[in-house]
């Protein structure tokens, strides 16, 4: 992959850059999954690996978010828009070789941003936790390059209409540079006190709601469609999910800040916009849901399909919840407690992850022109991935609730953390369940790429069967 | 595009425009991907409507009410009774302290019936139109006889000076004037009392109702849902 850094764009093979993506991302995931763990090992058993201050959880919770984030979700995105973007304009990504770039930057950067997190220089602003040259970096060498190249797909399409997904990887990726240069604004210019806090929880906030959020939606507008064969149930909906993304996922930062002495009126604002994610989601969950009418086999059949519409039935709790605990009857409970970690990889590993899975899977048997290699690594990482999650989200709730109740009622310290140590343990098992799943995926790739069974030209990979 | 507003709510469009759109729309493979002119569900419709009505009800700015200074006015004077400052224990003086305060400032006919029968006059903050809970807001927001001690001295300090309990909040261990920004006063300060509909409710009326007309022009500009497209390219 890395000889066409150097070759003429015209030499390099259509989809490479995605495969490079695709490839990456897994590798991030199976590292950023291994540090979860780790780090769940280290709160389920306190002696665990202790001494070394790299070791520390203060230095490795970081990195385990922001390899998730931006390694495996992230890159994810980046191989989806290498191959969708220019299948759905009927054309060819705009270059190929800005492609391989672009990953070869993103691969880098990340990898010295999370040296930097490791070695304890930090923010120490949560999830802006990258110092400012770090954020600079992603910003101008790793968003501006991914969102070049998606933008002059778009506009050189064979097409006069732009479908649905498109309009979410241009806007996301439009959006991503704003909220990198916007929301680390305080790392800039040394702004502190409650601006930094609100600017803190913006860019927070929209890294989920302007690119994991609306990506991720956007991925199943394609995957479902393609594979079922059916045509998405309503253009129109696309439009209501489209623009009330943009005006109720983008306003409700405040919501984060609810116990905060920001003025009154934005939290209120902030609130009912909370809430009013739900129409987004309303609109995403039907729309997907209907397209798949007559094909529902499929969710048994395929695993894309599988994957994808997991992914999007985990839209509905994680709205739901999203929507009301921001409130400020129900945030007084559970702010700061695993409730709200549970909710996070409710976004990440359970609504995110399954529909990206989805794409990666699909994508790079599409690229490579080989079927997967094995069907039953498939679905053990479908299952590991989904009993691992569950286990984690269900286990971190309760943990959050009894944290809560600890708060209000306040409960010593060293007592709430008896109470909650067997939903750690819980949690570790889920976490290290994930991962496993992800090193079977990792090695189910790389088979496929060598071993796969060859899909004819014009053929889809489920149109084969399985021969293992 | 000009807009035809002979049936707004099938479709915003021309004749020629619709059927211009309808041409595309058939004609189109978007990577092999097609679409179809469905409308949104009625019950999914709603969903929607029950989602707005909810969004605003459960997110009144009542539920998540400050403690204000005016809430442990009470419990500052009792500090001061014979009673309380005899008790050795601070948890049970605590319980002593909320026992007795029940009900006070929040029940307009004791603080009338106190006033007329000049037993004590309402004290400096208490006002007989609050429409505060004091007792939820108590619950709510306990406090120890240590966080007491913290505050009483900025308490009394603002019952000497007059002023509206109600419109500070105490934050930990400070008490600071409460950061709402309510309707002029005649006196021309604002007011600073958490308000039952404030500035954030008004501005997402505005924002929802602008989302909502702006969304149903672009769906309108499409051909109306009563035509679906052939997909048989």
């Amino acid at each position: 992959m890395l000889k066409y850094l150097f070759a003429k764009n015209e030499d390099i093979p259509e989809g490479s850059s995605a495969v490079y993506w695709g490839f990456s991302s897994i590798v991030w995931f199976v590292i950023g999954t291994g540090l979860g763990s780790f780090n769940a090992a280290k709160l389920a058993f306190p002696d665990f690996v202790t001494g070394n201050e790299f070791f520390a959880f203060g230095h490795m919770r970081q990195v385990h978010v922001h390899a998730v984030i931006f390694g495996w979700i992230s890159m994810a995105f980046g191989m989806a828009m290498m191959y969708i973007t220019p299948a759905l304009g009927n054309t060819k990504l705009w270059s190929e070789k800005l492609g391989l770039w672009n990953a070869t930057l993103w691969n880098v950067g990340l990898s010295l941003g999370l040296v930097l997190l490791w070695a304890g220089v930090s923010s120490g602003r949560e999830y802006s936790d990258f110092p400012w040259v770090i954020d600079l970096y992603i910003a101008l060498f790793m968003a501006v390059p991914l969102c070049i190249n998606v933008w002059m797909t778009v506009i050189n399409r064979r097409t006069q209409g732009i479908y649905t997904t498109n309009w979410f990887f241009a806007s996301a990726v439009f959006m991503v540079a704003i909220v990198f240069l916007t929301g680390n604004l305080p790392e800039f210019f040394h702004l502190t006190g409650l601006t930094e806090a609100y600017l803190t929880w913006w860019f927070a906030h929209n890294v989920l709601g302007l690119w994991i959020t609306p990506v991720a939606a956007a991925i199943a507008y394609y995957t479902i469609p393609k594979v079922t064969g059916n045509p998405l149930y309503s253009h129109r909906i696309g439009h209501l999910h489209f623009w009330s993304v943009v005006v109720f996922y983008s306003t409700p930062a405040a919501h984060h800040l609810m116990s905060a002495p920001l003025p009154e009126w934005l939290k209120s604002f902030a609130s009912v916009e909370g809430v009013l994610i739900l129409v987004p989601a309303i609109a995403f969950v039907s729309n997907i849901l209907l397209t798949m009418t007559g094909k529902w086999h499929m969710f048994v059949e395929n695993l894309e399909i599988r994957f994808t519409i997991t992914g999007v039935l985990m839209a509905i709790p994680l709205n739901m919840q999203g929507g009301f605990q921001q409130t400020r009857a129900i945030n007084w409970y559970i702010h700061g407690t695993g409730w709200i970690v549970a909710h996070a990889h409710l976004a990440l590993l359970g609504f995110s992850t399954f529909l990206e899975a989805a794409a990666v899977y699909l994508g790079l048997q599409m690229i490579l022109k080989r079927k997967l290699y094995s069907l039953t690594l498939g679905n053990i990482h479908f299952w590991l991935l989904l009993i691992g999650f569950t286990t984690y989200w269900v286990s971190m709730t309760i943990a959050g609730l009894i944290q809560g109740a600890g708060k209000i009622y306040e409960v010593p310290y060293i007592d709430v953390v008896i109470a909650e140590h067997p939903y750690m343990i819980a949690r570790w098992l889920g976490g290290t369940m994930v991962f496993t799943g992800n090193v079977l995926w990792l090695y189910n790739m790389w088979m496929t790429a060598r071993q796969g069974t060859v899909i004819p030209v014009g053929r889809m990979p489920h149109e084969l069967a399985y021969e293992r | 595009m000009a807009f035809d507003f002979d049936k707004p709510l099938r479709t915003l469009s021309s004749a020629e425009e619709n059927k211009k759109d309808q041409m595309l729309w058939e004609a189109e493979s978007l990577g092999g991907i097609t679409e179809d002119n469905n409308r949104l569900p009625v019950p999914v419709v709603w969903l929607l409507m029950l989602t707005v009505v909810t969004a605003f009800l459960i997110t009144l700015p009542l539920w998540g009410q400050r403690p204000n200074a005016a809430i442990y006015a009470e419990y500052v004077r009792l500090m001061n009774t014979p009673e309380i400052i005899a008790m050795q224990d601070d948890n049970a003086a605590m319980a002593k302290i909320v026992q007795l305060s029940k009900g006070v400032h929040n029940d307009k006919h004791q603080i009338e019936a106190k006033s007329k029968g000049g037993v004590e006059a309402p004290h400096v903050g208490e006002s007989l139109e609050s429409e505060m809970d004091y007792d939820a807001l108590r619950a709510r927001h306990p406090v120890t006889m240590d966080d007491l001690r913290i505050v009483k001295p900025q308490i009394e300090a603002l019952m000497a000076k007059g002023v509206d309990l109600e419109e500070y909040t105490v934050v930990g261990d400070r008490v600071v004037i409460a950061n709402f920004e309510g309707n002029y006063k005649a006196n021309g300060v604002r007011e600073r009392k958490q308000p039952w509909w404030d500035k954030g409710y008004t501005i997402d009326i505005f924002y929802l109702t602008m989302f909502f007309i702006g969304v149903t022009m672009v769906i309108k500009c499409l051909p109306p849902s009563s035509w679906q497209p052939k997909h048989d390219h």
